[in-house]
């Protein structure tokens, strides 16, 4: 069926249009001078040279840590619960991954902003543990409530996952450890945790992922002082107009991205 | 010992689902309150949705949403089926640049593939719009419906296609008859992603849309300064939409599998359902496309870029009204992005901004001067805010709103001692952790310059430097909050002791909330001024000046200040305010006889960019 | 017999890869013509080419006299019985015999006719509201058949197609294709690597290797009279010698010279000699020339098979006879069991 060939020719010319040429534009925008005219191609470094300055080396270091403690929480909350589903009937698991996946489909916005009604000085959550007789807590504009943002968007990437390669593996093996003596922290430690391994890497890059790269949850739940690799970007373009520098910080994010997923992938492979 | 462990895992589940389902349900709920409160539900009602529906902001969002997602959808899904069921056939060289080509926007930062097609937009000079948010979105959804459906197009016998010609169909009609039907599953789970993709989608169509073009994601941005429960019904509404769709996909199989085994002439069946099904989609959409064309149907349409939060949404449907025209209302977050916007060739007919911004636009040749015998009520316009430095004469500007910057503090927590220690305060230990800077450099530098005795406008690049350090020390030592907008509602709440406010939003809080008062400092404070301006490439320029002049006019006037709070320009909507509303709330008049009070001037590129990265230093640190 | 297909020096090219390098071949009417060889010879792209899934670099494929190579599949009197069947998974039984009549817009009441009677010659009457899905291997094969039948072709093309069949299956399968063969009376170009399925069924056999025609003939030529090494050794087993023709009738072999029925070659030319298994008889080692010690007996069921080890080299000797292992014996062959072959290089 050669004559199937040619109905990749659209997309060959729409992906060159579409994706190769603008990710061409951005390192030609962060390798020249800045200036909203890119076409006279004054090549530089000073963009890259910029970055290296500790204040935004230090934006780099915040993202890169929340991302990784974002990584990690959605790790220890959700590897039970994908594993609770694993072992659950499958109709019910049906839906139970159904329930976890429904909060995905519906706008990030919507559901940060309700976040910040319930984290806000005198917000629900307030009300309930001044109710208790505790608080009030400063929750809004902290780590903690970014955090908790950032989790309650992505952990449901991270359990899926997870729960497929639970799933998929063959409740024999954890039968066939028993038989050969292992006990069930063993069992875990050896059988089920190693089975699952595929699903965690694949959880553990798409919530790191997402998470480096965010803007809008630093930028509503942590207020203006918040600023994460995602708002400097932002700022770059929206606000402060040198396309050029946050041209250099999307390259970086980019390639820190790529070395990421390189390893995971290596990470991955070893396993295997 | 087995109960238990079965008891703890249900509660552990139970547990995850309310933390997942918990913001849903606060919305939901509160989407039926009565009052604007979003923490105490005060009873049933269904006004924030009558409220939606009369938005008109807002039902156009809606339409781009639907339209865009519908439209992307099903180009993206015909765009990426063709293209994976051309990838299994392609040789090897092709299909790995492909898959890998394709894998980029999946993989990468949605916010690196927004700024990446807003360069390419930018670049080739397409105006950022409703096409540019189109491509854009084809382009991200296209990937996700590749990859969905290339792995069913693999799993395929690759003879089956085969197998149809060899009994006598073309190629096309063992596409359709053959293929199609067997990746359908694929297909459509493609599709479905790519609509829901598509349709809650915000960094991306954030930053390649524009001239007034929004969808349901960026509304929702621009209200959450604000609270604003309209909000609310809106997500009520969308959540609502998204729940049945993902339900019908994942109950309709399961009916039909029973259905199978019933009856078996199935697939005459299933043609006819997906041809309603298309044939249902696409009359909805020429209806709200029919809908909205009828409604804007050769009308006179007028571009308004305004800062957020500052009109009375009702006068704009006013305006479109007694003048039969439409109204693209466009909100910015602050001068500087406008300015970005602007400079990045967005084209709006009239703009709101502040006096140093006006300042530079007309020296980049922006504007076009105001043809003020047009402009019948100019005589209402109150002598203090005419003539400033930034428009000497008033050539290009109209003025809009002013005011003075200063502490909106809480009686009941800041004594009238501290407070008078003026920009000091913010420095005060006492209010650790209690105090919200605004969230602009501007603002910041000029509160730090004005605690240092310097003027505002310095350019003296050590006092600079020492107002830079003195927002460090702030920072470190205080724990402020940098806030936007959304100071408002915290303030309105009490959240805070100490916020840096504008004098409008002052007036607006202390109506609401009667322990907040509003002080100037002595030592001096920024006196500002917010103009109307036409630009030069304005396209209506008669309506533009309709438009300025209908803003003056007393009533409008009178209704724009009383719902967003800032000075009024107009005299008799001045007086009239300080009789009523803001009766005894002294941040409502503005100290003009501050003698250390200034008005922002223009700044040259290099000190503008000084600020731009000092701040951002401050912010990051 | 008329001629219906001429494959005039066909050559094939895939990437750099040369998979069929100048193959010329007829093709009779209400024939039964089987491609044999092992996996990578070119024997499905050769079918292919006839179906119009490929087309070929080089050379002409003549349908009654027309050139076709140019022509769609959907337009060719060809039909084809695939590897997998490639039954339509979405369609039942009947829907998937009748697709071919539905794309040629037939009237519902013939298709139906049509495609009864199909089902009942290949023998799934009442089977048409199946899911094909569900059926076992055989009927899905006979689905397939019936799928391509119902079409009329001239020619019926079949890829390996009793290869995911188990042993028993594939006998009964051997049986039925012939016979519908023979009550269809049509051309059936069937692809295999399997020779016992080739000899057992075709009117002609073509033994092709690396991208060449080895040989053309009948089961019995093929067998009897390999006319190489490639063919001797991949068509049953063989005992294959280098040897030199003396003269015509007189071949020399092992140190000795034996008398032969084969003629033709120059004097003296170096030829290989095939000896199969089952034409060398074990006897006493007086009576024979060649002689040796038994190493190994392996029983197969009908026979033994018997390596005898001998100065030169091991003979694989197929016989009733029992043998001990250590024994001396002679191995003895008429003239008529020497097959002389050119011999070629690499082989």
């Amino acid at each position: 069926m050669k004559h199937f060939r040619k109905l990749t020719y659209p997309y060959i010319l729409w992906s060159a249009l579409m994706i190769a040429v603008p990710l061409i534009l951005i390192a030609l925008y962060a390798f020249t001078t800045s200036g909203n005219e890119v076409k006279t191609l004054n090549f530089t470094l000073d963009n890259f040279a910029k970055i290296i300055e500790p204040t935004y080396l230090n934006v780099f270091w915040k993202s890169v840590k929340m991302g990784v403690v974002t990584t990690v929480i959605c790790l220890v909350v959700g590897y039970p619960l994908a594993y609770i589903i694993a072992r659950c009937r499958e109709e019910v698991q049906g839906l139970l991954i159904l329930g976890v996946t429904i909060p995905t489909w519906i706008n990030m916005l919507l559901r940060t902003y309700a976040w910040m009604n319930l984290l806000a000085d005198h917000g629900i959550v307030n009300n309930i543990l001044g109710k208790l007789g505790l608080g009030p807590l400063s929750l809004m504009y902290t780590d903690f409530s970014v955090i908790l943002g950032m989790v309650c968007n992505f952990l449901p990437f991270m359990i899926i996952p997870i729960h497929t390669s639970l799933s998929k593996m063959d409740h024999s093996l954890i039968e066939a450890a028993y038989d050969l003596g292992a006990n069930p922290v063993q069992t875990f430690q050896k059988i089920i945790l190693k089975m699952s391994m595929p699903g965690v890497l694949n959880g553990c890059l798409m919530v790191f992922l997402m998470s480096i790269s965010t803007f809008v949850i630093p930028k509503l739940l942590g207020g203006g002082q918040y600023v994460l690799i995602g708002n400097l970007i932002e700022s770059q373009f929206i606000s402060v107009g040198d396309w050029n520098f946050g041209s250099a910080i999307s390259l970086l994010l980019a390639a820190v991205i790529l070395i990421f997923m390189k390893v995971m992938k290596k990470i991955d492979t070893k396993e295997n | 010992m087995k109960r238990l462990r079965r008891f703890l895992s249900r509660f552990y589940m139970a547990l995850c689902f309310i933390f997942f389902y918990l913001p849903i349900l606060v919305t939901v709920i509160y989407s039926f309150n009565s009052s604007k409160s979003l923490t105490n539900f005060t009873g049933f009602s269904l006004r924030w949705y009558e409220d939606l529906l009369s938005n008109s902001e807002i039902m156009s969002a809606v339409y781009v949403s639907v339209t865009v997602a519908l439209l992307s959808t099903v180009i993206s899904t015909v765009l990426g089926t063709m293209t994976a069921l051309g990838l299994s056939k392609s040789r090897k060289f092709l299909r790995e640049y492909l898959l890998n080509v394709n894998n980029i926007p999946i993989l990468n930062p949605d916010i690196v593939s927004a700024i990446s097609l807003m360069l390419l937009f930018s670049s080739i000079g397409m105006p950022k719009g409703y096409w540019t948010m189109l491509l854009a979105h084809i382009s991200f959804c296209t990937p996700f419906v590749i990859t969905s459906v290339y792995p069913k197009v693999r799993s395929l016998d690759p003879n089956l296609a085969n197998a149809a010609m060899d009994l006598g169909a073309t190629p096309f009609q063992a596409l359709t008859k053959v293929i199609l039907p067997m990746i359908r599953p694929g297909v459509f789970a493609g599709a479905l992603l790519a609509f829901t993709m598509s349709f809650d989608d915000f960094v991306i169509s954030y930053f390649v849309s524009g001239n007034g073009v929004k969808n349901i994601s960026i509304i929702v941005y621009n209200m959450t300064k604000r609270i604003n429960p309209t909000i609310n019904a809106l997500s009520t509404i969308v959540i609502v939409v998204i729940v049945v769709i993902l339900l019908c996909v994942n109950v309709i199989p399961v009916i039909r599998k029973k259905k199978k085994n019933t009856e078996n002439s199935y697939s005459k069946h299933r043609k006819r359902t997906y041809i309603g099904a298309a044939a249902a989609c696409l009359i909805i959409v020429c209806l709200v496309a029919g809908i909205w064309a009828a409604g804007k149907g050769g009308k006179k349409t007028l571009y308004v870029y305004n800062a957020g939060e500052y009109i009375d949404p009702d006068l704009l449907t006013q305006f479109e009204d007694e003048y039969d025209c439409t109204v693209i209302y466009d909100t910015f977050e602050s001068n500087e992005m406008m300015y970005t916007k602007l400079s990045s060739g967005e084209r709006y007919d009239v703009l709101v901004p502040s006096d140093y911004m006006i300042e530079r636009l007309i020296r980049e040749e922006y504007l076009q001067p105001i043809q003020w015998d047009r402009i019948t009520n100019k005589d209402g316009l109150m002598s203090e805010v005419m003539d400033k430095s930034y428009d000497p004469g008033n050539v290009y500007s109209v003025p809009y709103f002013w005011g003075t910057v200063g502490i909106l503090y809480d009686t009941t927590q800041v004594s009238s001692e501290d407070i008078s220690q003026g920009w000091d305060v913010l420095m005060n230990p006492k209010y650790k952790g209690n105090l919200y800077m605004y969230d602009s450099e501007r603002d910041s530098f000029m509160v730090a310059l004005k605690a240092l005795g310097y003027s505002m406008n310095t350019h003296n690049e050590e006092e600079i430097q020492k107002a830079y350090d003195w927002l460090i020390a702030q920072r470190d030592t205080m724990n402020p909050v940098y806030a936007g907008d959304d100071v408002i509602d915290n303030m309105i709440s009490g959240n805070k002791a100490l916020a840096i406010v504008y004098s409008g939003d002052a007036s607006y809080i202390m109506s609401e909330n009667e322990n907040m008062d509003y002080y100037t400092p002595g030592q001096g404070t920024n006196l500002w001024y917010d103009a109307m301006v036409i630009t030069k490439d304005c396209q209506e320029t008669e309506l533009a000046h309709q438009f300025i002049d209908f803003m003056l006019r007393d009533d409008v006037a009178l209704a724009n200040t009383e719902y967003v709070g800032y000075t009024s320009v107009v005299a008799s909507a001045y007086e009239a305010m300080q009789e009523t509303t803001y009766a005894g709330i002294g941040a409502y008049v503005p100290d003009i006889h501050g003698a250390n009070n200034e008005i922002f001037v223009y700044q040259d590129t290099e000190i503008k960019q000084l600020f731009a990265e000092l701040w951002t230093k401050v912010k990051a640190q | 017999m008329n001629k219906l297909i001429e494959l005039k020096n066909l050559t094939k090219n895939f990437e750099d890869q040369q998979v069929l390098r100048g193959i010329n071949l007829d093709i009779y009417e209400n024939e039964f013509l089987t491609l044999l060889g092992p996996s990578g010879c070119g024997k499905t792209t050769t079918l292919r080419i006839i179906a119009g899934f490929e087309e070929p670099s080089d050379g002409q494929v003549l349908f009654n006299g027309i050139e076709i190579s140019k022509v769609p599949p959907y337009k060719r009197e060809v039909n084809t019985v695939f590897q997998k069947y490639a039954l339509f998974p979405h369609m039942n039984v009947f829907e998937n015999i009748a697709f071919g009549l539905n794309i040629k817009k037939m009237d519902k009441n013939v298709i139906r006719q049509k495609v009864e009677r199909m089902l009942k010659l290949v023998g799934l009457e009442g089977f048409g509201s199946r899911d094909v899905t569900l059926l076992s291997g055989g009927q899905q094969q006979r689905v397939a058949i019936a799928r391509a039948l119902v079409n009329e072709p001239k020619v019926l093309l079949l890829d390996e197609p009793l290869g995911a069949l188990d042993a028993k299956m594939r006998k009964d399968m051997q049986r039925e294709l012939k016979k519908i063969q023979q009550e269809v009376g049509i051309t059936f170009i069937y692809v295999t690597h399997d020779q016992e399925e080739a000899l057992s069924m075709s009117d002609t056999v073509v033994v092709m290797n690396d991208g060449e025609i080895q040989q053309i003939g009948s089961p019995t030529d093929i067998y009897n009279e390999p006319e190489n090494r490639f063919v001797a050794s991949f068509i049953g087993e063989s005992n294959i010698i280098d040897g030199i023709m003396i003269k015509d009738y007189l071949v020399e072999f092992d140190g000795f010279q034996f008398e032969c029925v084969d003629k033709g070659f120059e004097d003296n030319e170096a030829i290989e000699v095939v000896l199969r298994p089952e034409d060398l008889d074990i006897v006493e080692p007086d009576r024979a020339k060649i002689t040796g010690t038994v190493r190994s007996v392996t029983f197969k069921g009908v026979h033994y098979e018997i390596l005898v080890e001998t100065s030169a080299r091991t003979y694989m000797i197929h016989t009733t006879d029992f043998a001990p292992v250590g024994r001396e014996v002679g191995l003895l062959f008429g003239p008529e069991d020497i097959h002389v072959m050119c011999r070629m290089g690499g082989y």
